[in-house]
């Protein structure tokens, strides 16, 4: 059982004069699986997503994605092929309501967009997609309800819910259990796990039991390097990785 | 047409203003007071009066599309006014000066066309930048009607306007030089422009002009191009501002580069910010307050720009939403 290889960094880079807030990343996104970026506060790990979806114009390297380099590609032409992400800190429609949040998201990827003559809420594959996301993350409770009065942990649900709408191939989650409560993280991680079956998750997640229990793969990130990579299995017995986070409360669940 | 789109599932129903039923209706009931006025005002000068205001109401209204649809800041809006107004008298005074709905056509095409590059450059910034290069190029059109004198008139103005006939399918209904006909003229075209945008904004290219107000890095990542979305926005707010231009000609019979400077510019955006955006009939109803409030206080004082100027400072700090919020307030009072 082989799996598709679907995005490769190439010595990826991003320096921030004279920071080397990314440097040399080699990295290999695989279909079905979850790939977690680990490391310190101010490791790059952010920066490395900002530059593999667009966000950020690469320093030096290249992105591929199968087969195709994507290095220079706008963010919303990235999207149409398949790759997508969430934000650490939430980035979400505010002021439009959880129905409209992912509707938007589906129609983009659906089309429709400019059929000036139907109503918003006229395109039937559109809305079904949509009611299908917020049915599998649990939100069609609060579909009527404006984002911005949602409860935390419903937001970073609901920025999922936004990314799972354009169809993801590969979805890069940058630290979606930030701030939640014990019960909303084991939803969340159970969330992403399944999704870990269906596309390429690349996941960056502070809370290391979440790493440990779902990542099939981790890369551990340094100063902006690569500093090891292997299963999780493999990580929790990393000399390297062990100095990286001396004195960093995470080590105790590693090695738990 | 919108309980599609208020009713999401789980039961919630979304109220608005303009998407209830009592909203529809007040507009109905705006609009055909608006079609009884000529025939019951005492004179031509108030006819002429509502006549302007309509006009400015669909400026206004453009603006709003980009303003409140789709969160950009246009400060010289009335510089697209002014360039339909150039264009239809210029079509009428030199190629035909019997067809008006040519002449409107070539108005709001060419003023689309010429935003087009304009808008090109423009989405290629954000934020403020986009707002200043407004002014840069609403500046710059300015000095083009002001200086261009072989063409424009230039301080003159376009003068020696020819008044073609009101038609309909090759029937005469009336000339554009009567008042009364002018009237229901700009009436029929505002009516039109505001169904057509109102159409447009409930669409779901309204919906992704909304999500680039809302977020404009989010949008990107649900996969929409930005800079096109922004410059077909940017593109029907000024056709219609050029549509404006058209009826402001017609009904004037002149144009000065006065109309396109930058005082008169700001003047649209506070009817925008009075009657309150991202509504498409707020900034109607700004239009009026703005112009009655205009008239009524140069007739008491020359120093009118003042008193407007408290007004609205006093109106931004109390209604910040514009005369839109107001049923917001009265629905928050019933609440509590
Ligand atoms: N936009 C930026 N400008 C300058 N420096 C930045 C910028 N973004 C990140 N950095 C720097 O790059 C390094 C990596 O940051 P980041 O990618 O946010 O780390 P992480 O997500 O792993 O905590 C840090 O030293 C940070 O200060
Ligand atoms: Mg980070």
């Amino acid at each position: 059982m082989s799996q598709a290889t679907l995005l490769t960094t190439k010595d990826l880079s991003k320096h921030f004069d004279g920071v080397m807030a990314v440097n040399l990343v080699n990295l290999e996104v695989t279909d079905q699986e979850v790939h977690s970026i680990i490391g310190p506060n101010g490791a790059g790990k952010t920066t490395l997503i900002n530059v593999i979806t667009g966000l950020l114009a690469a320093s030096e390297g290249s992105v591929t994605y199968q087969g195709q380099d994507i290095t220079t590609k706008p963010v919303h032409e990235r999207v149409r092929l398949g790759i997508c992400r969430t934000f650490q800190i939430t980035s979400i429609f505010m002021g439009l309501t959880v129905y409209e949040n992912v509707r938007i998201a589906a129609q983009s990827h659906l089309g429709g967009s400019l059929r000036i003559m139907s109503p918003r809420g006229g395109l039937k594959r559109v809305n079904a997609k949509t009611e299908q996301i917020l049915e599998r993350v649990g939100l069609t409770h609060v579909a009527g309800r404006q984002a911005e009065l949602l409860a935390h942990g419903d937001q970073r649900v609901l920025e999922v819910a936004i990314s799972l709408a354009s169809e993801p191939q590969v979805l890069l989650l940058d630290e979606p259990a930030a701030g939640m409560s014990p019960a909303e993280t084991d939803q969340m991680s159970e969330l992403i796990a399944a999704l870990g079956t269906e596309m390429a998750v690349l996941l960056v997640e502070h809370d290391m039991e979440v790493v440990m229990a779902i990542s099939q793969r981790i890369t551990v990130l340094h100063q902006g390097g690569v500093i090891a990579r292997g299963t999780p299995e493999e990580i929790a017995s990393d000399q390297q990785v062990r100095e990286a986070y001396l004195g960093g409360d995470d080590w105790a669940v590693l090695t738990a | 047409m919108n309980s599609v789109e208020t009713q999401a599932p789980g039961g919630v129903i979304i109220k608005t203003v303009t998407g209830s039923l009592t909203g529809k209706l007040i507009m109905l009931a705006v609009f055909v007071i608006l079609a009884i006025l000529p025939f019951v005002l005492p004179d031509k000068f108030w006819i002429r009066q509502v006549n302007q205001i309509m006009i400015y109401a669909l400026l206004a209204m453009s603006l709003d599309v980009l303003l409140g649809y789709t969160g950009l800041l246009s400060f010289m809006h009335n510089a697209y006014l002014g360039i339909g107004a150039y264009i239809t008298g210029l079509f009428l005074i030199h190629v035909a000066p019997e067809s008006l709905w040519l002449a409107m056509a070539v108005g709001a095409v060419c003023t689309t066309l010429i935003a087009l590059p304009v808008g090109w450059v423009q989405v290629r910034t954000g934020g403020l930048a986009f707002a200043l290069l407004t002014l840069a190029f609403g500046m710059m059109f300015y000095t083009v009607a002001w200086k261009w004198y072989d063409v424009t008139g230039g301080d003159d103005g376009l003068m020696g306007l020819p008044q073609p006939d009101i038609t309909l399918f090759g029937l005469k209904l009336a000339s554009s030089g009567d008042s009364t006909a002018m009237y229901m003229f700009t009436l029929a075209i505002l009516v039109m422009c505001f169904l057509f945008t109102w159409r447009v904004i409930h669409s779901p290219l309204g919906a992704v002009l909304e999500a680039i107000r809302e977020n404009e890095q989010r949008a990107a990542f649900v996969g929409i191009n930005v800079r096109a979305y922004k410059l077909i926005g940017w593109m029907l707010a000024c056709g219609l501002a050029g549509i404006a231009g058209s009826v402001y000609i017609l009904f004037r019979g002149y144009t000065g580069p006065g109309v396109m400077g930058a005082f008169e510019g700001a003047g649209v955006l506070m009817m925008v910010l009075l009657g309150g955006m991202g509504t498409l009939w707020g900034p109607l109803i700004g239009a009026a307050i703005f112009i009655i409030m205009k008239d009524q206080l140069s007739s008491f004082t020359e120093d009118w720009e003042i008193f407007v100027g408290i007004i609205v400072i006093l109106l931004v700090l109390f209604l910040p939403r514009g005369v839109a919020g107001l049923p917001d307030l009265f629905r928050r009072g019933k609440a509590e």
